[in-house]
């Protein structure tokens, strides 16, 4: 959250400083296998950001400690790129908020990944931030979420992430850079669509009971849009090529 | 009219009742799909198009020796389980490094494949494709890889772990054909077109 002086107002003639309406969501695209060594790799633009991910493995976990005999772990990392944002993120290694991120991933995946038919091993999850403009964990889920699907690795189903926040009286769906730091709540949700499961729920600054509700219909509703677009940057690469040729 | 075959994603509904269906999930009386792959809702069938070798009992697997041990050998398969050769069934002397080709006896608890009847492939170059594609890559009743040798002139083996031994003749060209059928696997007509850019470039 951002200092309450100075604070730019964020709603204008009953729209966003960027003109979109309430519950509207920003432009997005997402490609997937768009690296070649990785399983599995997706990217998406999501507004101005911009999130590369990478999934590698099934693969033994080492070193052997970090393994489960019984299920295959996750390993998650997310990482925002130095030149990614207008703050200082220049600091070799993960700092407090990446570590954050990268578990609360994590744990999105492990309800999501079906780890008991891979014993012993580990998939590497990497989330890469080249573009960042305020919900780059929403974000990053929904672009490893297509990335994960891509590799092959049996999943339950496709989540999708996106935030809510409140500015004023209003709750606004998906927030920006500006929106995000002096909104009165920010709260990423993520959603397994097919069963409605909530898979990540923060939330920073204060909601009612009756906001709290809004908000999650709200977030529901845009993950219809989200999620067709995962199942449509997933088909486009097969598509293209069974037109070439079965016509 | 429902489409005979279909795209799936993970999470797509295959059928509205439980049915036995390979790479699928039964939850709440309804089955689904748990990867990306063609579904063909006459036969109950889903192809993946993206994945993962699960070794099953007679698979024919390439590997490479990574360590001796005092009984057995252990074996590099590139998959997300670890090879073993107990040495009895070694049908030749082997050292580290030597490319293998081995059939899968069994996958113990522990997520190790036990290979049996393991013979050493001499010389030649390997290469990785993805285990998904390597039924396309055999075809029906190796047609695929009939055509293959004969249009290359080389010795192929394919291992179903996705690893793919070749030797002699026009081994770059048998590449190509194989990273193409890699590529269109999902399509029809592939034999044809391998056909045509095998004669074409021929040795």
């Amino acid at each position: 959250m951002g200092s309450s002086e100075n604070k730019p107002e964020l709603i204008v003639n009953g729209k966003r400083l960027d003109g979109r309406a309430f519950d509207e969501l920003r432009n997005i695209k997402i490609v997937s296998n768009v690296i070649k060594n990785a399983d599995g790799s997706a990217y998406i633009e999501w507004g101005n950001n911009k999130i590369l991910a990478g999934v590698y493995g099934p693969k033994e976990a080492l070193p052997k400690h970090t393994g489960d005999p019984e299920k295959c772990v996750i390993k998650c990392r997310y990482q925002m790129a130095p030149f990614s944002s207008l703050e200082e993120h220049g600091r070799a290694g993960p700092n407090r908020r990446a570590i954050e991120i990268s578990k609360v991933t994590k744990e999105v995946f492990e309800n999501v990944v079906l780890l008991n038919q891979f014993p012993g091993n580990a998939i590497d999850l990497y989330i890469e931030v080249l573009q960042s403009d305020g919900g780059t964990r929403a974000a990053g889920i929904t672009c490893a979420a297509v990335a994960l699907a891509t590799s092959g690795i049996p999943m339950r189903d496709i989540p999708f992430a996106v935030s809510v926040g409140k500015a004023g009286e209003n709750l606004i769906l998906d927030m920006n850079k500006i929106e995000d730091n002096y909104s009165q709540a920010d709260v990423p949700i993520c959603i397994s669509p097919r069963t409605g499961e909530v898979l990540l729920l923060q939330m920073d600054g204060e909601l009612t009971t009756d906001e709290f509700r809004r908000a999650v219909s709200m977030v529901q509703k845009a993950g219809e849009t989200i999620s067709r677009l995962q199942v449509q940057a997933l088909k486009a690469p097969y598509e293209r090529i069974s037109e070439k040729y079965n016509q | 009219m429902k489409m005979p075959i279909r795209l799936v994603v993970p999470g797509d509904q295959l059928e509205d009742k439980p049915a036995n269906i390979e790479h699928a999930i039964i939850e709440h009386d309804r089955t689904y799909s748990t990867v990306l792959g063609n579904y063909d809702d006459e036969k109950k069938k889903l192809i993946p198009l993206e994945g993962l070798w699960y070794p099953i009992h007679g698979d024919v697997v390439i590997g490479i020796i990574e360590e001796e041990k005092l009984n057995s050998y252990s074996v590099s398969l590139n998959a997300p389980y670890k090879g073993i050769i107990v040495a009895k069934y070694m049908e030749t002397q082997v050292q580290t490094g030597d490319v293998v080709e081995a059939f899968v006896k069994e996958l113990d608890k522990t997520g190790t494949v036990v290979l049996m009847r393991a013979k050493k492939l001499f010389g030649g170059k390997i290469m990785n494709i993805k285990p998904s594609k390597v039924p396309r890559v055999i075809g029906k009743q190796d047609t695929m890889l009939k055509q293959l040798s004969d249009g290359t002139k080389a010795m192929i083996k394919v291992g179903r772990n996705g690893m793919v031994w070749m030797k002699g003749g026009d081994i770059a060209l048998a590449t190509a054909a194989i990273m193409r059928i890699q590529e269109e696997a999902h399509t029809q007509g592939l034999t044809e077109r391998i056909k045509e850019m095998l004669e074409t470039r021929k040795v």
